[in-house]
C-alpha cells in the first residue's frame, strides 16, 4: 500500500507523539509509524517522575532550568497526568550538609522554589523515612503518567489530522540523491507493507535512533544505558523522595498511582531488546531505597522492569548541535548531507514537549513557513484534576469491576474497545491501570479475553492471548519473586498450569 | 478517634485469593457489599492518610471475622474493615439511632425496673411503626423484652457458696434480658463447687465498637479493666457467658483499643463451658446429671468461632445423657449485634439468616443452643423455635 | 488437655490426616491458620495426571512408583494410596459423591477451555468428562466465567444469560451458588438455556450449581432442561472445594475432633527429640496444647509450610531442613510455563513421613509430615495434589498411630 504524507515521524513515544500534536497544531500533515504500541520504549519504562529540576540543579544547572519551565507548562497543560506530590529531597548522616547547602542554593538560582524542612518536619510529613535523616529540602516534584500524558498528545494530534501506523516497522529508507524519497515499513501484526513517501522525516526512535539511521547508511555514536526500576505492592510514601547527594544509583522513590517505584540503575547495554533485571541489581536498588524508608527491606514487590536512556555521546563529531546538554536534534543535512532528514533524541520525559516544539520548529524552518508553535499554553484535551485514588476507590461497588487490584471497571475496558483501533487486544494495558497491581493481571487478564469473547472481539481460541500475556507479565514478575511474591505466584500457577491446564 | 493508635497492619501478604470471599456471609446475599478482599487489602491500596473516607459500603461489613479465620496470610480483614467504618462514620457524622442501640446500657435498668410497660411499648405495632419511621429501627424486628428484676438484683438477694471464688461477667443482655441465663450460670458453677461474685461492670462497648465508635468502646474497657483487675489479683479467674462480651474484653480491648491492663486481664477470662471444659479434663467437672430426651441443634456463633477455643459447649453437652445433639452446618446468624436492628440492613440480616435458617431446618430440632444473645434473638425471629444458652440444658440436667 | 494426636494445618491432607486418627476413636486436635486451600483450587481429586487416559490408574501408579522412589507415592505405597482414596471417598455418600471412570485419568473442561486430566470426579461434574457437544452457559456480571472463552477451544457453542432482575451488577460465585439453591431461579434460567440449545446433548456451567445440595440442583436443572449437566471448575473461590472442606468439618466436629482455625501455630516446645506441644498466639493471650504425637501438614508456600525469603526457603514452625535448588536466581525458570525448580522443594522424610536430617535420621521421635510441604514431588507439574494430600494425611496418620 501506498501512503503519501508532508512529514512521517519515526517512533511512538513522548517525543514522537509530541510532534505528531506540535506540527498539527501547526497545521502541517503528519504520520507516525511505531514498530510496537505508543510508548514501547523507554517513555513507558521509567518511574514516571515529573522533574522539578532538583535533581540536575547542582551537576548542570542549564538542565534544571529547563525541567523546572516545562514542569510549570506541564501542570498546566497535562494537569490530568501529574500528580502534584511535592518531592521531598533527604540528607542522610553519611550524606554531610555541604550538598545540601550548594543544593538550596542552586535551586534558587534555577528558580525552583526550595524549602528547607527539619527532621521533625519532614517525619511528619513523610513517616515512613529514615528517621535518622537529618534534614530536607522540599521541591515542586511530582509523579507523572507517562502513558496518559502520551495517549493524549497522540489523540489531539489525531484530532488535529495526524494519523498513526502502530505495530508497524519501518524496514528500509529509499534514498535519492540528498533525501530520503520513501520508507518502507511493515505492519507486523498483519503483515502488510507499506511504501511511504513523506516530504521530511524526523527520527524520533529514542534508543533505536542510531539503527534507525544506519538504514540510510548514517550512524551517530551514541551509549545505551539500562536503568531498571522496583514496583512496591503499595505506596510507601505520598512524596517523591530523593537522597540530597550527587545523583546515583537507586536514590529516588517515585509514588505513582496505588504503587511507589524505585529507581535505578545505570548499566551499560550492547543491544536494547531482551532486558533482563538482575538479582544484584534487584539487591543494589532494595539496599540503596531502604537508606531513605526502611520498610523497603521487607516491603512486597511486584514487578522489575528496566528501560534504556539514550545517551548521545556529543562532540565526537563536528556537525552535531546539541540543543542543550538534555536532548539533541541532528538536522542531518549539515552534518550528513541528507536534506529532509532530522534526529531528536535523548532529553527527560518531562522535556519531551520542548523537544517536540524545537524539532517542530526546525521542520518548518526546513520547510520555509513560520508557524509558531501552541504548545506550551494550550491544553491538552483531556485537561482537569488528575484522578486521584480516592477517586478510584470510589468506583467499588458502583458496577462490574474488571481489575480487582486497580479497580478498572469493565466500561473502561470497553470504552478502549468501542474506539476500535487497538490491532492487539493486549495494547489495552497501556491504557488503562489493567494489571498493573498487586496480581499483575493474573486474574483480570483472563477476564478481559472473557469479555472480549462475548462481544465477538476475538474468536476462537483465547488462549494464545493469555499465554502470550502470562509470559509478558512473567519477565517482570520473575525477578521479585520472595516472599509472599512466591505465595501468590504459587496460586497463579496453580490456576494456570492446575484446573486450565494451559 | 486518633488514627495514629489503631493498629498497623500489613495488607501487602494479602495473595488475592479469595478464600474470604468463600466465607463472607454478606457479599454472599447482596451485591452492595464488595466483600472481604476488596473492602479490606484492595481498598487499602487507594486509601491515603488525609483523603476523605469514600467508603460507602463499608457500613454493611457485619463483622463476624469469618474473613479473618479463613485467611491463611493473616490479613486482619474485618479490623481493616472496623477502623475504615470508625473513619467513615467518623466523617459522616452517626445518626441517633446508631447512638441509641450502642448506648442501650445507660437506660436498660430503667426500662428493665419498668419492664411493663417497656416491654407493652416494645411491642406495641404504633411504637414500632414510630422507630421505623424516625429512627430507623426496623418494626419487622422484635425489640428485646425486659425483665424485672433484673440479674444483678436477684444475685443480690442470693447467696453463693462454695470452695472457691469465681468471677462472672453476666453482660447488659442477661442483667436485663434474659435472668434466666445467668441464674443459670450461676447454678452450674455453684454445683460444681465455685463461690460466684459479680465484679462491677459496665457494658462491654462491643456495640459501639461495631459501629465505629472507638472512643465509646474504649471508655467502657477503662471501666471494666480496673474493676476485673481487682478480681483477678484477688486470686479468682472470670468467666464469661455471652461469647461476644468475652471476645471483646479478651481480644479488642487490648489489640485495638490499648486499654492498659487489659493483657492481664485476658489470661484469666474464661467462656464459661471453656472453663467447665477445664475442670472436665482435670476430672473436676460435676457429671452427675440426669438424662434430657431431647433432640437438639447447637450453633456456634460468630465471636465464639473468633476467641479460637473449638466448640466448649458442644464437647460438655455431650455429656448429657439422652442429649441428641447436632451441630449446625452454617456461618453467621445474619443479626450482628445491632446490624439486624437497623431498617437499611435489614434484609441482608434477613437472607443472611436464611442460610441458617435452612440448616436448621434440615436437622428439624426441638430446641437451638447458642452462647450469644444476638444468634439467639436472631434464631427465634427466624424459626420461632425455643432457643436456649447452652448453661440453660445443662442447668436442667443437674440433678 | 492432653490429645493423641494434633494436626497442624487444614488443608486436603491435614484433614484427612484428623479423619484418619478420629476413626479410630483418638482424641484429635486440628488447627489451621486459616481454613486451608481447599477454596482455592481443588475442584476434583487429581491423583496423577501424568498417566494416560488409556492405562489404568493402578498400573502406571505402580510404574511411577518405581521410577520415582523418592516421590510421596512411593514413601505411601500403592496401597496406601488406595486405602487413602478410599477413605476420602467413603467421607462422600451419595448424593454429592466422587467416582472414578473405569479406574482412570478421565478428562473434564476447564475453565480455559482445555480439557484436564483428573481421577475422582464430584457427580455435578462427570458428565463433562464423556460429553463431545455442550452448551456452555454464563452469566451476565459473574466475570470469572466466560461461556465464549470456554467453548472456543473446544469448539462448541457457548452464551451469556443475562437475568435482568439480579444481574445489573457485579456478582460473586458465592452469591451466584445461592441463587442457583432457589428453584424460581433455576426456572428462569432453565427457560432460557432451553432457547438456546440447538443440537448439544449437554450444558455446561461454572461450579457454581450451590453448596447444600449441588445434586439436586443438578438434577432439577436437568430435568427442566432435558439435558444432562456438568460443572466447569474455574478461578478461585472454589465452591466444589468448600464443599469438601464442610464436609469433611462436619465429619470430624460429629466425631468430636477439636476443629480450630483462624489462628497460627507460634511456637513448638520440644523435649530431647520429642515435641510436648504447641502455642497458639492470639494476642494477648496464648493457649497451649499438648500431644503424644504431631503431623505437620501446613502446606507449601499459599499455606505456609515453606517460606522463602530472598535467600533461601525454609519451613519456619519446626525449622525443619528444607530440600531446595540453590540460589534465588535458579528457583524459576525463564518461561512462565517451565517447570520451576523450586516447586521440588520440600521436606525430606524417611519412609514412615517422619522429617529426617542430612544423614536421614528422625528428627524426632513423634513428628509426621503429610501433604505437599514433603520434598520429591511436584505436583502442579504432575497434576497430583490431591492425591498426594489425601495419600500422604492418610498414611501419615496411620503412622502415627502405629507408635
Amino acid at each position: 500500500m501506498n501512503l503519501k504524507t508532508e512529514v512521517l515521524i519515526i517512533g511512538g513515544g513522548a517525543t514522537g507523539a509530541g510532534i505528531a500534536r506540535d506540527l498539527s497544531l501547526r497545521g502541517i500533515p503528519c504520520l507516525l509509524v511505531e514498530k510496537g504500541d505508543f510508548l514501547s520504549g523507554a517513555s513507558g519504562r521509567n518511574h514516571g517522575l515529573f522533574h522539578s529540576g532538583g535533581r540536575y540543579v547542582v551537576a548542570d544547572p542549564e538542565a534544571a532550568r529547563e525541567c523546572i519551565a516545562e514542569n510549570r507548562i506541564l501542570r498546566k497543560i497535562a494537569s490530568r497526568c501529574v500528580e502534584e506530590t511535592d518531592g521531598l529531597f533527604i540528607s542522610l548522616p553519611e550524606d554531610g550538609l555541604d550538598f545540601r547547602d550548594r543544593f538550596v542554593r542552586a535551586c534558587e538560582e534555577a528558580a525552583i522554589p526550595a524549602r528547607l524542612l527539619s527532621q521533625d518536619e519532614a517525619l511528619s510529613l513523610e513517616p515512613g523515612l529514615n528517621p535518622d535523616l537529618k534534614s530536607a529540602v522540599a521541591v515542586p516534584d511530582g509523579s507523572i503518567d507517562p502513558f496518559e500524558l502520551v495517549l493524549e498528545n497522540a489523540g489531539d494530534a489525531e484530532a488535529h489530522g495526524a494519523t498513526f501506523l502502530l505495530h508497524t516497522e519501518v524496514t528500509s529508507l529509499l534514498l535519492d540523491g540528498d533525501r530520503v524519497k520513501a520508507v518502507v515499513a511493515k505492519d507486523l501484526l498483519r503483515g502488510e507493507e507499506y511504501r511511504i513517501e513523506a516530504s521530511y522525516l524526523v527520527n524520533a526512535t529514542g534508543a533505536w535512533a542510531d539503527r534507525f539511521l544506519r538504514l540510510a547508511g548514517l550512524h551517530i555514536a551514541m551509549a545505551l544505558s539500562k536503568g531498571s526500576m522496583l514496583v512496591t505492592n503499595q505506596r510507601v510514601s505520598h512524596r517523591v523522595i530523593n537522597r540530597c547527594r550527587p545523583p546515583s544509583d537507586g536514590d529516588i522513590i517515585v509514588p505513582n498511582h496505588t504503587v511507589s517505584i524505585l529507581g535505578t540503575t545505570s548499566i551499560r547495554l550492547e543491544e536494547i531488546e531482551h532486558l533482563e533485571i538482575t538479582p544484584p541489581e534487584v539487591s543494589l536498588l532494595i539496599r540503596e531505597a531502604s537508606r531513605m524508608v526502611p520498610a523497603i527491606e521487607t516491603t512486597r514487590f511486584i514487578r522489575a522492569y528496566a528501560g534504556v536512556r539514550p545517551l548521545f555521546l556529543s562532540g565526537e563529531e563536528g556537525g552535531d548541535r546539541a540543543i542543550s546538554r538534555g536532548f539533541v536534534l541532528i538536522d542531518h543535512e549539515k552534518r550528513d548531507g541528507i536534506r529532509n532528514l532530522i534526529t531528536v533524541t535523548g532529553g527527560k520525559l518531562v522535556t519531551y514537549r520542548l523537544m517536540a516544539e524545537k524539532a517542530s520548529d526546525l521542520v518548518c524552518q526546513k520547510m520555509g513557513i513560520n508557524h509558531p508553535s501552541v504548545t506550551h499554553t494550550k491544553p491538552l484535551p483531556g485537561a482537569g484534576q488528575r484522578a486521584g485514588l480516592k477517586e478510584r476507590l470510589k468506583t467499588l461497588g458502583q458496577g462490574e469491576i474488571l481489575c480487582d487490584c486497580e479497580l478498572v471497571r469493565r466500561e473502561e475496558a470497553e470504552e478502549v474497545f468501542r474506539e476500535g483501533k487497538l490491532k492487539n487486544p493486549l495494547d489495552i494495558l497501556h491504557r488503562t491501570r489493567l494489571a498493573k497491581g498487586t496480581c499483575q493481571g493474573a486474574f483480570c487478564v483472563y477476564r478481559l479475553l472473557g469479555l472480549l469473547n462475548e462481544s465477538g472481539k476475538i474468536r476462537g481460541d483465547s488462549n494464545t492471548i493469555l499465554k502470550g500475556f502470562l509470559e509478558e507479565r512473567w519477565k517482570g514478575i520473575r525477578p521479585v519473586l520472595w516472599g509472599t511474591s512466591v505465595r501468590e505466584e504459587e496460586l497463579i500457577e496453580s490456576i494456570y498450569k492446575g484446573i486450565f491446564n494451559l | 478517634m486518633d488514627e495514629r493508635t489503631w493498629p498497623n497492619n500489613n495488607t501487602d501478604v494479602c495473595i488475592r485469593c479469595a478464600a474470604c470471599m468463600a466465607v463472607c456471609p454478606v457479599s454472599r446475599v447482596t451485591p452492595l457489599f464488595p466483600g472481604p478482599k476488596q473492602t479490606g487489602p484492595g481498598a487499602q491500596r487507594f486509601r491515603k492518610p488525609g483523603d476523605p473516607s469514600v467508603d460507602e459500603w463499608i457500613d454493611l461489613c457485619i463483622g463476624c471475622r469469618l474473613c479473618d479465620l479463613a485467611c491463611s496470610s493473616g490479613v486482619p480483614i474485618s479490623e481493616l474493615n472496623l477502623i475504615a467504618r470508625a473513619k467513615y462514620l467518623d466523617e459522616k457524622k452517626r445518626p441517633l439511632r446508631d447512638w441509641l442501640l450502642t448506648h442501650s446500657y445507660l437506660f436498660s435498668r430503667v426500662a428493665s425496673f419498668f419492664s411493663p410497660i417497656t416491654n407493652f411499648l416494645f411491642k406495641n405495632r404504633g411504637v414500632r411503626w414510630m422507630a421505623d419511621l424516625l429512627l430507623k429501627i426496623d418494626r419487622r424486628r422484635e425489640l428485646p423484652v425486659y425483665e424485672s428484676p433484673t440479674f444483678r438484683q436477684w444475685f443480690g438477694g442470693h447467696r453463693s457458696t462454695g470452695e472457691k471464688k469465681i468471677a462472672y461477667f453476666y453482660g447488659c443482655y442477661i442483667n436485663t434480658n434474659e435472668v434466666d441465663v445467668g441464674k443459670a450460670a450461676v447454678q452450674v458453677l455453684e454445683a460444681n463447687g465455685l463461690e460466684v461474685f459479680l465484679p462491677p461492670q459496665e457494658c462491654c462497648g462491643l456495640p459501639m465498637l461495631g459501629n465505629g465508635d472507638f472512643e465509646g468502646a474504649r471508655k467502657m474497657g477503662l471501666k471494666n479493666v480496673p474493676s476485673l483487675l481487682q478480681a483477678i489479683r484477688s486470686g479468682s479467674e472470670i468467666i464469661f457467658s455471652s461469647t461476644s462480651c468475652g471476645e471483646m474484653i479478651k481480644h479488642e480491648y487490648n489489640r485495638l483499643l490499648a486499654i492498659p491492663g487489659a493483657e492481664e486481664v485476658a489470661p484469666h477470662l474464661f467462656d464459661l463451658f471453656e472453663y467447665l471444659r477445664k475442670l472436665k479434663e482435670s476430672g473436676n467437672l460435676n457429671l452427675r446429671l440426669k438424662e434430657l430426651p431431647i433432640r437438639a441443634a447447637y450453633f456456634a456463633p460468630c465471636h465464639l468461632r473468633s476467641l479460637g477455643i473449638g466448640l466448649p459447649a458442644l464437647d460438655i453437652l455431650r455429656l448429657i445423657p439422652g442429649l441428641h445433639i447436632e451441630n449446625i452446618d452454617a456461618d453467621c446468624c445474619g443479626l450482628g449485634g445491632t446490624f439486624g436492628f437497623k431498617k437499611e440492613k435489614y434484609e441482608i440480616s434477613q437472607e443472611i439468616g436464611k442460610d441458617l435458617k435452612e440448616a436448621i431446618d434440615r436437622l428439624n430440632p426441638e430446641a437451638v443452643l447458642t452462647d450469644c444473645e444476638g444468634c439467639r434473638m436472631q434464631i427465634r425471629h427466624l424459626t420461632g423455635l425455643k432457643v436456649l444458652h447452652p448453661v440453660q440444658l445443662l442447668r436442667d440436667a443437674l440433678t | 488437655m492432653q490429645y493423641d494426636l494434633i494436626v497442624i494445618g487444614m488443608g486436603l491432607s491435614g484433614l484427612m490426616a484428623a479423619r484418619t486418627a478420629a476413626e479410630t476413636g483418638r482424641k484429635v486436635l486440628i488447627i489451621g491458620k486459616g481454613m486451608g486451600c481447599l477454596t482455592l483450587f481443588s475442584n476434583t481429586i487429581d491423583l496423577l495426571g501424568k498417566i494416560p487416559g488409556t492405562m489404568e490408574l493402578r498400573d502406571g501408579l505402580s510404574q511411577w512408583i518405581k521410577d520415582h522412589p523418592d516421590h510421596p507415592y512411593s514413601k505411601v505405597g500403592l496401597n496406601g494410596v488406595e486405602e487413602g482414596i478410599a477413605s476420602f471417598s467413603s467421607l462422600f455418600r451419595s448424593p454429592y459423591s466422587f467416582r472414578a471412570i473405569g479406574d482412570r485419568n478421565s478428562f473434564i473442561p476447564t475453565g480455559a477451555g482445555h480439557r484436564r486430566p483428573t481421577y475422582l470426579i464430584p457427580g455435578t461434574m462427570i458428565a463433562g468428562a464423556s460429553c463431545n457437544k455442550a452448551l456452555i452457559i454464563g452469566f451476565k456480571g459473574f466475570r470469572d466465567f466466560s461461556a465464549g472463552y470456554v467453548a472456543g477451544p473446544l469448539k462448541w457453542r457457548g452464551t451469556t444469560l443475562s437475568v435482568p432482575s439480579l444481574f445489573n451488577r457485579e456478582i460473586s460465585a458465592t452469591a451466584l451458588s445461592r441463587w442457583m439453591e432457589r428453584e424460581s431461579f433455576r426456572e428462569t434460567i432453565a427457560r432460557d438455556i432451553r432457547k438456546h440449545l440447538k443440537e448439544e446433548s449437554c450444558v455446561g456451567l461454572p461450579a457454581i450449581l450451590g453448596i447444600h445440595d449441588p445434586i439436586k440442583v443438578k438434577m432439577d436443572l436437568e430435568e427442566k432442561i432435558g439435558v444432562e449437566v456438568f460443572e466447569i471448575p474455574g478461578l478461585p473461590p472454589s465452591l466444589p472445594g468448600m464443599r469438601i472442606f464442610n464436609r469433611v468439618k462436619e465429619w470430624l466436629i460429629g466425631k468430636g475432633v477439636d476443629f480450630l482455625y483462624g489462628y497460627p501455630v507460634s511456637e513448638i516446645s520440644v523435649k530431647e527429640k520429642e515435641v510436648k506441644g504447641i502455642d497458639v498466639h492470639h494476642p494477648p493471650a496464648s493457649g497451649f496444647h499438648s500431644a503424644d504425637r504431631f503431623i505437620l501438614a501446613t502446606g507449601r508456600f499459599i499455606g505456609g509450610g515453606l517460606t522463602a525469603d530472598r535467600g533461601s526457603v525454609s519451613e519456619p514452625l519446626f525449622h525443619l531442613p528444607v530440600a531446595q535448588p540453590g540460589s534465588r536466581e535458579e528457583w524459576f525458570g525463564k518461561s512462565f510455563f517451565d517447570e520451576h525448580p523450586i516447586h521440588r522443594a520440600g521436606i525430606l522424610t524417611d519412609s514412615s513421613l517422619r522429617p529426617v536430617d542430612q544423614t536421614e535420621k528422625p528428627l524426632f521421635e513423634n513428628v509426621w509430615i503429610a501433604g505437599t510441604m514433603l520434598a520429591g514431588h511436584r505436583c502442579i507439574d504432575e497434576i497430583s495434589r490431591e492425591g498426594i494430600e489425601i495419600a500422604t494425611g492418610y498414611m501419615a496418620a496411620k503412622n502415627a498411630m502405629k507408635q
